[in-house]
């Protein structure tokens, strides 16, 4: 079943996806309808990571 | 061969044993690791044990790591923050959820948890709802009280997250529950074994055969029942669905569910959380299927209030068989089959309740409920069984009675005084049961 997806790629891809939402966060935290819904999208990028990322190098 | 859309996540459903294996273990290096960092009460445990992060590096280790148990978790709440005590491991403020046990076995114990963990408990449900055929053409009804206790909130958030459509049944009775099923033809609902049973005894009462509704499925939760294959068939014969067992608990998660294919058993969410058994005697890890032992569980990924190696006193086996879904998970047999507190002494005799109601239930002529009380004459137990016997059946009430204690004695090797009470008047449960009364403790 791995062998059917780019796992790697996945990962990059989650990756930068947290990046986005870091930066975002970082610099329109100060506004509490941003700061709490990028801690929500961070949440549901977590759950990405525990499905995918944390894959690799297993 | 398996089919790719039978599982919420291929990779790591169908991940290689010994890849799962080695995520295990990365896992609870890191979980191990942030509780050491974050929280003072998982900190002072290892401290005094001589375990730090760095020394977790095989399974091995991880049995050197102390256990934790429900009196700890209670203990820890008088120490602030309040009201959970120092085992959090985030700051107070990242806390969004509040929930409780039920108290069933003493003080409840408080949980904590932050967004990320909730939406962690929802897909934690999410492999569960999925392996069980839930998809998003389905109109999922929760008859449950939305309230302290978490019960079905995070199925509630799962069926959403997998597309359904959720009806929530809170604050209705039973009877405007079961209409709002059939009006609305819903296509699943979870609760309590006791619960399914329950509505659909009073569908009956309101001349509605629940089989009529249009229910496809049904997942239960919170006690053994849809384990206990007699229960099991009341369910699926009551409603004429395909009934589901799933095992979580507060402190815990959802960690182990049926799955389509093979519902003698259940898979554990291996790729979430970590189930040792342990002999109850020696504390030795059993890997041998078919051993019952007491379930040690470390959750990975639940951040607010960690679960690091809980004793649960839950106990289970490993099934001897495989599922055909093409899991790599492995399944443990039967459920939870009884608790290492609830396992009790009879007349010498080793004792699980669950052994009772499989026989109970087995016998079409009673009713769903039934009651279990030992007491002391003496120094010598005596056990009561109340039972009803369905209306119309009355007339055969001695060959009943016959088989019953003939079916008990085969099954737990104890001989019961029975009483029969009118259908009907023995308790009716919504929520976790207790039909187990063990008086000898009180004096």
């Amino acid at each position: 079943m791995e062998n059917l997806y780019n796992i790697e790629m996945l990962d990059k891809r989650i990756k930068e996806l947290k990046k986005i939402a870091e930066e975002i966060k970082e610099s329109g935290g100060q506004i509490e309808a941003v700061k709490r819904n990028i801690n929500r999208i961070l949440a549901s990028i977590k759950m990405l990571e525990i499905n995918i990322c944390d894959l690799t190098e297993v | 061969m398996a089919h790719h859309n039978i599982y919420w996540n291929p990779l790591t459903e169908t991940l290689p044993r010994e890849k799962l294996m080695s995520l295990q273990l990365k896992k609870f290096k890191r979980i191990f690791e942030w509780a050491y960092n974050n929280s003072p009460f998982y900190r002072r445990l290892y401290k005094e044990a001589g375990i730090e992060p760095g020394d977790i590096k095989s399974f091995d280790d991880i049995r050197r790591v102390p256990k934790i148990d429900k009196g700890m978790l209670r203990e820890v709440q008088s120490r602030p923050p309040f009201p959970y005590g120092d085992i959090l491991a985030v700051p107070i403020e990242d806390v969004v959820v509040f929930r409780q046990t039920s108290g069933t076995t003493g003080t409840p114990v408080y949980q904590a948890d932050t967004w990320q963990d909730w939406e962690w408990w929802a897909e934690c449900w999410a492999y569960i709802l999925y392996a069980q055929g839930y998809r998003d053409t389905d109109r999922v009804f929760l008859p449950f009280g939305y309230n302290i206790f978490v019960a079905f909130w995070a199925c509630h958030y799962a069926a959403e997250k997998l597309g359904c459509e959720v009806v929530p049944g809170g604050v209705l009775d039973t009877e405007a529950r079961i209409l709002k099923m059939q009006e609305l033809k819903c296509t699943a609902f979870g609760a309590t074994p006791t619960y399914v049973l329950g509505m659909a005894d009073t569908a009956r009462k309101m001349g509605i055969d629940p089989k009529t509704i249009g229910i496809k499925k049904i997942t239960c939760a919170g006690e053994p029942g849809a384990s206990i294959p007699s229960t099991k068939k009341r369910i699926e014969d009551a409603w004429g669905a395909r009934v589901y067992d799933h095992i979580g608990a507060t402190e815990i998660g959802a960690w182990s569910y049926m799955c389509t294919f093979e519902t003698r058993g259940l898979h554990v969410n291996e790729a979430f959380f970590l189930v040792e058994i342990e002999d109850i005697d020696t504390g030795e890890i059993i890997e041998t299927p078919g051993k019952n032992g007491k379930m040690v569980i470390t959750a990975f990924d639940r951040i607010g209030k960690p679960c690091i190696r809980f004793d649960s006193k839950d106990v289970i086996r490993w099934a001897d068989y495989t599922c055909e879904c093409g899991r790599t998970f492995r399944m443990i047999d039967g459920g939870v089959v009884g608790r290492a507190d609830d396992i009790t002494k009879v007349k010498g005799v080793l004792l699980a309740p669950t052994a009772i109601e499989e026989v109970v239930r087995d016998i079409q002529e009673l009713s769903d409920e039934y009651e279990v009380i030992v007491t002391k004459k003496g120094d010598i137990d005596d056990i009561m069984l109340k039972v009803e016997i369905r209306p119309g059946c009355e007339g055969d009430k001695e060959a009943i009675l016959a088989r019953l204690k003939d079916q008990l004695r085969v099954k737990t090797n104890l001989g019961y005084r029975i009483e029969v009470h009118p259908y009907g008047s023995l308790p009716r449960y919504e929520v976790k049961a207790k039909r187990f009364k063990d008086l000898r403790k009180h004096g």
